[in-house]
C-alpha cells in the first residue's frame, strides 16, 4: 500500500479540499501518514496570500522533496496558479496542479502509478468536483458551497488565482451535508472564497442557510468567515436558529473609511460598525473575529490607529494580522507609498497584543455561561478539548467523555496554556 | 477560432487631447451598466480596469479613457485604430443599480473626470430614469459629451474656468445645494472626491446604505 501525506497552507478553503482530497485517497487504499514521515507521495496544497505564504509554500516543497528523493510531489493550490512558470522548471516538483484541476489530483497519481502519461492539463476543470469527506483531518466538516471572487480588492491576488465567482449547486450542497451528518459529523463549516455572494437560480446566500438548518440531524452550522456586505435584515434574524453558531469572522481589513476607499471594500467602517453592533444587540454574547491588514500603501499613523480604535471597540476575540505584501498584478502594486517593513512589523505587533486582551476579556464575559460543547480529543490526561458554539476552546476533565459529542458544560475560569482556554463542568 | 474575450475596434473618438472613447465590438457580452472590463491590447498581458461607457442595449461596447502620463495601457490604447484587437475580461463589479428602484427612486449622480463613465451607461441604459448628474472636472472642455444628457439633468461643475455650469467643486455644489436624504447616491471617480462626498451625504441625513462608490485610481 502506498503512503501519501498532504500539507495544507492558508485558508478553510485549501483545508476543505485537503480533506476532500485524502478522503479520496483513503478509499482508493492508500495509507495517509503524517507529513514529517516519509511517503511515496506527498501533496502539497500552497497558498499564495501574502510573501510569507509563498515562502512557506516554497519550503513545505523543498521538505517534502528532502524527506524521500524518489517520492512523488505533488503541488498544488492558489501558488500553483499564480507560479505555474517557474514551478513547472522546479526538480522538486513532479506535478504542478491548478485550483481549477486540483480535485483531479487522485486521477493524476493513479495515472502515474499505472505508468502512463497523466499530464495534468489533461484532466477537466471542475472547482465543485470533490466527493464528500469521511476521513478528514478535523472533527469539523468543511463544505464548499463557492469559489472565486468578484470583488477585486485593490491589494488581493485572489481573483487571479481563485478565477470568478462561482457556486456550488444548491442540491448538490444540501446533499452533501446530508452525507456528511451521516458520516457522524456534529459541525458543518461552510467555507469557499466569498460566500456571502453565494448565488445559485433563486437561492442567495440567506436561503441556502436557512435550508441548510431545515436538514435534519443533530448538527451545528458555523459560517465562519464572511466578508461584511450586502446583508439585509434576513441574515441578521438568522442566527436566532439554535443550529447556527454565534459566531463571525467578518473581515475588516481595515478601520479607516480613507484606507477602505482604496481598497476598494464594499463596505464602509461605518456600515461595519453598524453590522457588528446589530449582532451584538440581538445576540449578546456573539462572537466577533477578525483579519486586519496593517501597512496598506500610505496607510498613516492616524489611519492604523483607527483600526486599533475600531478592533477595541468591537472587541474582536481573535484578530487575525496581515501584513500587506505587495502582489503582482494587483492594483495596489501601483500605488505609491509603500511602507516599510519595520512599521508593518509594529503594526502587526500592537494588533496581535490587543488580539491577545480582547481575547482574555471576551473569555471572561463567558465565565458563568452556557455552552455545547463538541469534544474534539480527548488526552492521555483524560482532559477533553472541543470548542463550544461561540467558538471558544474549552478543556473539560470529567468521567464518561466520548469525542465527537455535543456536552453542555459551564464555563469556570481561564486556563493558560500555549493558548488560551476555559475551563468548563458539565451541567 | 476567435477567442471569446477578442473584440475588435470599431472607431475611437478624441474627445480632448488625452481623453478618448474606444468603441468595440459587442459580441453578445452581456453587462449591467456600472461594471466594468479589464481591457488591454489583443495578445498584451498587461490591462487595466475601465467602467463601460456604452448602454446595456447598444450594440457595441464603449469605454472612455483618460490617457494616463506614465500610464502603460492608456497610451497603447490610445496608439490603436479601427480594425484592431482588444482583449476583455469581464464585466465585473457590483456598481449597479437594482432594477427595482430604477423607476420609483430618484438618483445623485457623482463624477470627477472620466468617472462620468457609468452615468453615461446608466443614463443611456434607463432612459426612465429620474437622476441628476454632477461632473466635476478642471475646465469645461472636458465635459465629455454633455449634450449626451438632458440639460436639466447634468450639472458641469468646473474648478479651474468658469465655463461650466457651477463654478467650484462637486463638494462645494452639494455643501450649497443639498441632497435630500431619499436620494441613491452614486459617485465615481478620485479617491479625495468620494472620501469628501460621503462625510457630505452623511452631514446632510443621506443613510449610508444609499450610498454606493466606484473609486478611480
Amino acid at each position: 500500500m502506498k503512503k501519501i501525506a498532504f500539507k495544507t497552507l492558508g485558508c478553510r478553503l485549501n483545508q476543505y479540499e485537503t480533506d476532500a482530497l485524502a478522503s479520496r485517497f483513503h478509499t482508493g487504499s492508500y495509507q495517509i501518514v503524517d507529513f514529517n514521515d516519509e511517503a511515496d507521495i506527498y501533496i502539497v496544497n500552497t497558498c499564495t496570500v501574502t510573501n510569507q505564504s509563498d515562502q512557506k509554500s516554497r519550503q513545505t516543497i523543498s521538505q517534502a522533496r528532502k524527506k524521500k528523493e524518489d517520492a512523488l510531489v505533488v503541488v498544488t493550490g492558489c501558488m500553483a496558479n499564480n507560479y505555474k512558470e517557474s514551478l513547472l522548471e522546479s526538480k522538486a516538483i513532479d506535478f504542478v496542479v491548478d485550483n481549477e484541476r486540483k480535485a483531479s489530483i487522485y486521477g493524476i497519481v493513479e495515472k502515474h502509478f499505472r505508468g502512463e502519461v497523466a499530464d495534468p492539463e489533461g484532466f477537466d476543470k471542475d472547482v465543485f468536483n470533490y466527493e464528500a469527506a469521511y476521513k478528514t483531518f478535523h472533527t469539523r466538516s468543511m463544505i464548499k458551497i463557492q469559489d472565486g471572487c468578484d470583488n477585486f480588492c485593490t491589494f488581493c491576488i485572489i481573483p487571479k488565482v481563485r478565477g470568478r465567482a462561482t457556486s456550488r449547486p444548491a442540491e448538490e450542497i444540501y446533499a452533501n451535508i446530508r452525507e456528511v451528518i451521516q458520516y457522524g459529523f456534529k459541525e458543518i463549516v461552510l467555507t469557499g472564497v466569498n460566500i456571502g455572494r453565494y448565488e445559485d437560480g433563486d437561492t442567495d446566500f440567506e436561503k441556502l442557510v436557512e435550508n441548510i438548518l431545515e436538514i435534519p440531524g443533530d448538527f451545528r452550522l458555523r459560517i465562519s468567515s464572511i466578508e461584511p456586505d450586502g446583508f439585509t435584515h434576513r441574515f441578521f434574524e438568522l442566527f436566532a436558529h439554535p443550529k447556527l453558531t454565534p459566531h463571525l469572522h467578518l473581515c475588516l481589513q481595515s478601520g479607516a473609511e480613507s484606507v477602505l476607499l482604496k481598497m476598494r471594500r464594499m463596505y464602509t467602517a461605518k456600515q461595519f460598525r453598524q453590522m457588528a453592533e446589530k449582532l451584538r444587540s440581538m445576540y449578546p454574547d456573539f462572537n466577533l473575529t477578525t483579519d486586519i491588514i496593517v501597512g496598506f500603501p500610505a496607510e498613516s499613523e492616524a489611519e492604523f490607529e483607527q483600526s486599533v480604535t475600531m478592533a477595541k471597540e468591537l472587541s474582536f476575540s481573535h484578530i487575525h494580522t496581515f501584513k500587506y505584501s505587495v502582489r503582482s498584478g494587483t492594483r495596489a502594486e501601483r500605488m505609491s507609498e509603500q511602507i516599510g517593513e519595520k512599521v508593518k512589523n509594529q503594526r502587526s505587533e500592537v494588533i496581535r497584543k490587543l488580539s491577545e486582551e480582547n481575547k482574555r476579556n471576551y473569555y471572561k464575559s463567558m465565565v458563568g455561561k452556557k455552552q455545547r460543547m463538541l469534544v474534539e480529543r480527548i488526552g492521555g490526561d483524560g482532559v477533553a478539548r472541543g470548542y463550544g458554539e461561540n467558538y471558544i476552546p474549552i478543556r473539560l476533565k470529567a468521567a464518561g467523555l466520548v469525542k465527537n459529542q455535543f456536552i453542555d458544560v459551564e464555563i469556570t475560569g481561564l486556563h493558560e496554556a500555549k493558548e488560551l482556554e476555559v475551563t468548563a463542568k458539565v451541567i | 477560432m476567435q477567442n471569446d474575450n477578442i473584440h475588435e475596434i470599431i472607431s475611437i473618438r478624441h474627445l480632448t487631447d488625452s481623453t478618448y472613447i474606444i468603441q468595440m465590438s459587442r459580441r453578445g457580452l452581456k453587462f449591467r451598466a456600472g461594471q466594468h472590463i479589464l481591457l488591454g491590447k489583443a495578445g498584451s498581458i498587461h490591462n487595466r480596469e475601465y467602467s463601460v461607457y456604452s448602454g446595456e442595449k447598444d450594440s457595441y461596447f464603449e469605454v472612455l479613457i483618460k490617457e494616463v502620463d506614465d500610464g502603460m495601457v492608456s497610451k497603447q490604447l490610445k496608439k490603436l485604430k479601427a480594425g484592431d484587437k482588444v482583449q476583455i475580461e469581464g464585466p465585473l463589479g457590483f456598481f449597479t443599480i437594482e432594477p427595482e428602484l430604477i423607476e420609483k427612486e430618484k438618483f445623485l449622480f457623482v463624477a470627477t473626470g472620466t468617472g462620468i463613465a457609468p452615468f453615461h451607461s446608466f443614463s443611456r441604459s434607463y432612459p426612465e430614469i429620474d437622476f441628476l448628474l454632477l461632473h466635476g472636472v478642471r475646465n469645461a472642455n472636458e465635459s465629455y459629451e454633455k449634450n449626451h444628457y438632458p440639460k436639466e439633468r447634468h450639472i458641469l461643475c468646473t474648478s479651474g474656468d468658469k465655463k461650466g455650469d457651477f463654478h467650484g467643486r462637486v463638494t462645494e455644489y452639494i455643501m450649497k445645494n443639498r441632497v435630500s436624504p431619499d436620494t441613491h447616491c452614486y459617485l465615481c471617480g478620485n479617491f479625495n472626491m468620494i472620501h469628501e462626498v460621503f462625510d457630505l451625504l452623511e452631514q446632510q441625513g443621506v443613510p449610508p446604505e444609499q450610498v454606493h462608490a466606484e473609486v478611480y485610481f
